[in-house]
């Protein structure tokens, strides 16, 4: 019996495999069995409803996608009422994302989540006008908003960053002195695609963030840059698309791993590279994770 | 019982300006019904990357088919399959919807697959339908061996097919309307039909994620805001999309 189970914040995961916000909801139910996650993060959520931004959202580039979602959800007074009773049946440790616009907002939201495993705060969203990418970037701000986050919830409480910071470790570092007990590593990259029959940016907002593949060894120097530097445990996510890809991630430091737009290409992935962790550890003779991730630990 | 499969091309056939793509299965005429399509792709992981959204053409015991107009790489790549080329198929996906006995299907272009599959589901009924080209009109002689009355106009003879609606207006009276072709065809339908419109759907197209509601990425402006593609769609009340 091979045990991939992760310690964290008092937290238990039965593996290190999570899925991402902002990629799945409740349909997946349909065709993954989250029972087998390690955890779930769930979509971005705000004080208030949001629209999001105008189509198109999304479009492929090579090796991945770019979108501008805007940070489409009910808001938190709803997702409390109609969708965390359902979230709580999944059978694995639920996470939510929540973004504000204002350090008052993530203080707000905040002290409304409750019946979940964690938080996991967004500072890093390229995809909106105000917070988002603008807080993740300076690590002052970054500081002051984990702070608010965890003056006002008992949760543990993770730190999604940006890779767009000028020195994420400065970043990271803020997080940590703030009270965060981990940090995910990293959100989208903003970038740019122009439609050429029109000359102009694809998306109304001009900036997208770009995932899947194609920013996988970008994001692997960023996990590998926090996690060499900072004392709290990094959550690696960016591009993951397979077993290989995951150990690269735990080589590079990471605790635990998020799968993003992996879903979108092959809804089984998660299942599947938890599968090919285990039969991979069988054939090394490993029998948990630590043994996995001696070379980092060594 | 939506399911993702790696799934045999068992037929490429050119038609008209466009690709039909039969795949293997035997189970998807047990799961899909009207109204519904499947997200489609490539084997390898990396690219092309996404799956595409695709709306059957038709469904029998052992395969399904679908239409395929090169619009871009993948669509393109999709085009060039051969026989025994494997495909990632998810689904069926989308809210189905009960399609009446008879009624009025209005197709623009390669709009016409899906109201080709739904008037599978039907007894009889009017087709209008305008292409570009008298080439690119496909199943005239199918659908009229159904029961249904076939209308065709081409941009290159008279016009556009609202303008062929605009022409027969009285005949959509007391009748449910199907329509599906690009934004700029239904929006200019919306005006024309007028107080008909309480009657009429629409099949909408949008860039798509995942077709599981998860990345919120096919959004359609309603006048009750943002609704899904995949999830609220594909087809829509013709009154409820704003095309401002």
């Amino acid at each position: 019996m091979i045990d991939l189970s992760v310690n964290f914040a008092g937290l238990k995961l039965k593996n290190p495999v999570i899925l991402a916000s902002g990629v799945w909801d409740l349909p997946y139910t349909k065709i993954i069995d989250f029972e087998k996650l390690g955890g779930v993060i769930y979509k971005s959520l705000s004080l208030m409803p949001r629209e999001g931004n105008p189509p198109p959202r999304i479009t492929e580039i090579p090796c991945g996608v770019i979108n501008s979602i805007g940070l489409a959800n009910k808001g938190i007074k709803i997702f409390n009422r109609e969708v965390l009773p359902e979230l709580k049946e999944l059978g694995t440790e639920v996470f939510l994302n929540i973004f504000g616009e204002s350090i008052e907002e993530f203080s707000k939201i905040s002290s409304l989540i409750r019946d979940v495993s964690g938080i996991e705060v967004n500072i890093s969203c390229p995809n909106v006008e105000k917070g988002g990418v603008y807080f993740g970037r300076d690590p002052e701000t970054a500081y002051q908003v984990t702070k608010a986050v965890c003056e006002n919830t008992d949760l543990p409480v993770i730190v999604k960053l940006t890779p767009a910071a000028s020195d994420i470790v400065v970043v990271a570092e803020a997080c940590q002195e703030a009270g965060a007990c981990a940090i995910t590593a990293v959100n989208t990259f903003p970038g740019l695609v122009i439609d050429i029959d029109s000359g102009k940016p694809l998306f109304e907002r001009v900036v997208g963030g770009v995932s899947g593949p194609a920013i996988k060894p970008l994001a692997l120097y960023k996990v590998y840059e926090v996690s060499s530097n900072v004392g709290i445990p990094v959550i690696g996510s960016g591009g993951i698309g397979n077993y290989e890809d995951v150990l690269e991630y735990f080589f590079a430091g990471a605790m635990a791993i998020q799968l993003g737009s992996v879903i979108f290409t092959n809804p089984l992935a998660p299942i599947e590279i938890i599968d090919n962790i285990t039969k991979y550890a069988k054939e090394k003779g490993y029998s948990n994770l630590k043994e996995i991730r001696r070379c980092v630990d060594e | 019982m939506v399911t993702f499969r790696i799934l045999p091309v068992i037929e490429n056939r050119v038609l008209g300006p466009y690709t039909l793509l039969r795949i293997k299965d035997r189970n998807m005429h047990k799961e899909a019904k009207c109204g519904q399509f499947v997200m489609v792709g490539f084997p390898s992981f990396l690219d092309p990357f996404l799956l595409r959204p695709l709306s059957f053409l038709s469904i029998a015991e052992d395969s399904f088919s679908l239409l395929i107009k090169k619009k871009g790489r993948g669509t393109e790549k999709l085009s060039e399959l051969s026989v025994g080329d494997e495909l990632k198929i998810l689904g069926p996906l989308g809210r189905y919807i009960i399609p009446p006995k008879s009624g009025i299907l209005i197709a623009g272009g390669i709009g016409i697959a899906p109201l080709y599959y739904q008037s599978l589901w039907m007894s009889h009924g009017i087709l209008f339908y305008g292409a570009k080209k008298k080439r690119d009109i496909l199943f005239s002689k199918d659908f009229e061996s159904r029961g249904f009355t076939v209308k065709t106009i081409t941009e290159e003879g008279r016009g556009t097919v609202a303008d062929l609606v605009r022409e027969n207006l009285e005949i959509l009276e007391g009748q449910q309307i199907f329509i599906c072709g690009p934004d700029a065809m239904t929006k200019a339908l919306k005006d024309i039909i007028g107080g008909y419109a309480k009657q009429a759907f629409v099949y909408m197209e949008r860039r798509m994620g995942c077709g599981l509601g998860g990345c919120k990425s096919c959004a359609v402006k309603t006048d009750s805001g943002y609704k899904l593609v995949c999830q609220d769609g594909p087809v829509f009340p013709l009154k409820e999309v704003s095309y401002d």
